[in-house]
């Protein structure tokens, strides 16, 4: 796995959106999702988008993974088209882990890799070293049953690493554990990003996990979802709980509460 | 380990008992020799004419295994396809519910016009018997998987036939296996059943055949053959499913 220098404030722009909508079903039961989207990330930033619930902030994310298809506009990941999955370049992670129960979690890791048809000498190894990163090294073996909301999204992480992408997607991956939970698994997200460098869009509901985790905040409005508002969070790295508690955080969640509409 | 040599010690020792019993109650006068086999006349009779029963037992054995071999496969594979496919489930699902409610045995004698006496009659006949509920049991276990394991696998980079078949058909095999207890037993009563209709071997001819000729004791044989093959198949099957629940239920909380 190649160290990224710190280069987060570079400008080699990876993902891409222009004038992105979709609609679900057609005629009198249609619905309007997302309208007119653009915007686009640097290469190594962690973003994070926020709305009202309902909004289009999973079928954003959908259509970022080429999971689902847009109505109308354009997504370029790395300089691809998006038409349908690119697994080389980016991964997906949701609420659930989605583990598969016959699988131990080190199989779980190394399955995309499996897939593919790696051979074992490759694929056992780099898989048993990002569970190590995620802290799991003693549960290799272990099946998703055996392991515990925040453990199963560890190997999640794991998993979603191991292609080695360039753009990590994910959907309220904590959304499902503990507040305290959450805060932990937050700051180990943050230390693995900042080993590896790779790009994040992260949803959420939580406007302070969205303000503490990001470069960038996306603000969407209610449906159907347009991007309101991109905030550049200044906070120095690595971010600290302590932060949470100060001036210029506070303003900044205050703006965005009052932006999605929370009076 | 002790417990289970204690608990077959007792089962060997009730069974001898009632053998026992069965056997004296016979010389004793007390059955009738048309309608009651004695153990001793059950012996006599496989022994009989140099062990022929055992080409009959061959023939069906023969018959059930390729009968099993073609509607697992048929059954689980349309069954996987058809439950990843909307459109065809839709259509699919209550066919083979009405299917497998029909009295399959009135298609026999088109059967026997198109593929004869011989052994191919029974083997399809018996997938036949067994198919539909195997295909039903896969389309709604593969049908009622959470969407977020195929989504995580498209993403992930698998295409249609991995998601089928290294995804959505192990997540399905707790009802898949389901299926296969109910069909496999539909298609050992099937492949006797058509052999006692129409035949001119295997396990099912050799029991209508004695029963013609008043040998009870070769038809009491006769049974205990089929009820022995239906011993064979669930213990396979039993096998089957600890294969994949070894470790224990837990893993499969979803
Ligand atoms: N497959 C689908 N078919 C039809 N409508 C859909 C589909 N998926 C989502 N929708 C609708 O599109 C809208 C946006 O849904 P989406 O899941 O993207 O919102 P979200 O912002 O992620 O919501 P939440 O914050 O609750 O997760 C919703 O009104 C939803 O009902
Ligand atoms: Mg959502």
């Amino acid at each position: 796995m190649n160290h990224r220098p710190t280069a987060r404030a570079g400008s080699v722009e990876i993902i891409k959106v222009e004038r992105l909508s979709k609609q679900y079903g057609s005629g009198a039961n249609s619905l309007r999702a997302l309208s007119d989207i653009s915007l686009s990330v640097s290469e190594g930033q962690f973003v994070t988008v926020v709305g009202p619930s309902g909004c289009g902030k999973s079928t954003l994310l959908l259509i970022l993974a080429g999971l689902v298809s847009p109505s109308s506009g354009d997504v370029w990941i790395d300089g691809a088209a998006v038409t349908g999955p690119l697994p080389e370049k980016i991964s997906v992670m949701f609420q659930e882990a989605w583990l598969l129960p016959w699988k131990t979690a080190v199989e779980n890791v190394e399955f995309p890799l499996m897939l593919r048809g790696a051979p074992f000498a490759i694929r056992r190894p780099r898989a048993l070293s990002l569970l190590q990163l995620v802290g799991l090294e003693g549960f290799a073996n272990r099946y998703p049953g055996e392991l515990s909301g925040g453990m199963k999204q560890r190997v999640a992480i794991a998993r979603s690493l191991v292609q080695e992408p360039r753009v990590l997607l994910m959907d309220e991956p904590f959304a499902a554990l503990d507040e305290q939970t959450r805060t932990r698994m937050g700051n180990e997200l943050l230390q693995v990003w900042e080993k590896f460098g790779r790009t994040v869009v992260f949803v959420t509901h939580g406007l302070t996990e969205a303000i503490y985790l990001a470069d960038f905040v996306f603000v969407m409005s209610a449906r159907p979802g347009r991007i309101l508002e991109r905030f550049h969070v200044e906070l120095p790295r690595p971010r600290t709980i302590e932060m949470i508690g100060n001036e210029a955080f506070g303003r900044l969640r205050n703006r965005i509460w009052h932006l999605i509409g929370g009076a | 380990m002790i417990v289970r040599i204690r608990r077959l010690l007792v089962r060997l020792t009730l069974f001898l008992a009632f053998v026992g019993c069965w056997e004296a109650a016979y010389r004793a006068g007390l059955l009738n020799p048309i309608i009651f086999a004695a153990p001793s006349v059950i012996v006599k009779a496989a022994v009989k004419d140099g062990w022929t029963f055992l080409a009959a037992f061959r023939v069906t054995v023969l018959e059930i295994t390729m009968a099993i071999l073609m509607a697992w496969c048929f059954g689980i594979i349309f069954g996987v396809i058809a439950g990843s496919l909307p459109i065809l489930a839709r259509i699919s699902a209550p066919m083979l519910s009405a299917v497998i409610a029909l009295p399959l045995v009135v298609i026999y004698p088109v059967l026997l016009v198109w593929f004869g006496l011989g052994v191919t009659s029974k083997i399809v006949f018996g997938t036949i018997s067994g198919v539909f509920p195997i295909a039903l049991n896969t389309l709604t276990g593969v049908q009622s998987i959470d969407h977020g394991f195929a989504t995580m696998a498209r993403a992930m980079g698998a295409n249609r036939r991995q998601i089928m078949f290294r995804v959505m058909a192990p997540l399905a095999l707790p009802a898949i296996i389901a299926g296969l207890r109910l069909g496999t037993a539909l298609i050992v009563i099937g492949v006797v059943l058509s052999e006692m209709l129409a035949s001119t071997d295997g396990i099912g001819f050799w029991i209508s055949y004695h029963r013609s000729l008043f040998n009870t004791g070769q038809v009491y044989l006769g049974i205990i053959l089929a009820l022995s093959i239906t011993i064979l198949v669930n213990m396979i099957l039993s096998f089957v499913e600890r294969m994949h629940f070894r470790g224990g239920d837990e893993r499969f909380v979803r």
